[in-house]
């Protein structure tokens, strides 16, 4: 594996997170991925399976007794 | 805290309290029983948080990010009274995890398949596969997935929600997605969403119509 795509791997955590990378090193990124496909598509591997956890945003809302048993807890 | 010395708030810091903090109820129910994992024991971590943060509410200073400041002390509640009791989920073992490599095993699985959003295997997981794949996670990964994932924290809020360094947040990150990674690979081929030996599978299928119709 060339070091290119073994950086790219490393960083594609911090990349998708929007963390900790300057802006050199996000278009740095970037070329690397329009010009790699395997590591375009591993990258965007990761991000779907990111994504699928978001799925589960609000598919257990609390209970509405819960929700009124805290409110007059809180007022009592 | 049911010794702790009860602060009466202000009645705008009560307001306050009611407008802003009482609509986070849902995302921190969802993050108590993703902790606790059952719902009788969420129910207990939130009244329990709740009650902490109002209590506390005169020390939270206005401006900063209120639904991490939540997080923090169900996290802590959750720590200190709730852990003790759980079964931890068996261990990971970290090589395991460290080496697992989905791209690889799709692409071990189907040479020719392209990795797209359109193609990922994985979408067909219904949320009850996400979720159980989510709870066998081991408590610090399957925490730093949620509060990432679900919750969409920053590395900075959850360094501060989990009261770690910034480099722990992000290898506990990095090391719990690669383990849900792995877990939702054995989901998909347990429930035969792709097939563990998908080439020997389908030599087989293609062999037995042929052998059954002598």
């Amino acid at each position: 594996m060339k070091d290119e795509c073994k950086q790219a791997i490393a960083q594609a955590y911090l990349y998708l997170d929007g963390e900790g990378l300057s802006g050199e090193e996000r278009s740095k990124l970037e070329t690397h991925l329009h010009e790699c496909a395997p590591c375009f598509e591993r990258v965007g591997l990761e991000k779907e399976v990111t994504h699928l956890l978001s799925r589960l945003k609000g598919c257990t809302p609390c209970p509405a007794e819960l929700k009124n048993k805290i409110t007059s807890l809180l007022e009592s | 805290m049911a010794e702790a010395k009860r602060v009466e708030l202000s009645t705008e810091d009560k307001k306050r309290f009611q407008r802003d903090a009482i609509p986070l109820l849902d995302s921190l129910y969802a993050g108590a029983l993703r902790m606790t994992r059952n719902p009788a024991d969420a129910e207990d971590l939130l009244q329990e948080t709740m009650m902490r943060a109002y209590r506390s509410f005169d020390r939270f200073e206005e401006g900063t990010n209120l639904k991490a400041w939540l997080f923090r002390i169900l996290t802590n509640a959750y720590i200190n009274t709730y852990r003790k009791k759980q079964r931890e989920p068996q261990k990971i073992s970290q090589d395991e995890v460290q080496d697992f490599d989905l791209y690889q095993e799709l692409k071990d699985h189907d040479p020719q398949l392209s990795v797209t959003p359109e193609t990922l295997v994985l979408d067909r997981l219904v949320d009850g596969d996400i979720l159980q794949a989510i709870e066998e996670l081991p408590e610090q990964f399957r925490l730093a997935v949620v509060l990432s994932d679900v919750e969409d924290f920053s590395y900075a809020e959850m360094a501060e929600i989990m009261d770690v360094p910034l480099g722990t947040v992000m290898s506990r990150l990095h090391r719990g997605r690669k383990a849900l990674q792995k877990r939702l690979w054995d989901v998909a081929r347990e429930r035969g969403i792709v097939k563990g030996e998908a080439k020997l599978d389908g030599k087989a299928a293609r062999n037995a119509p042929a052998g059954g119709a002598h």
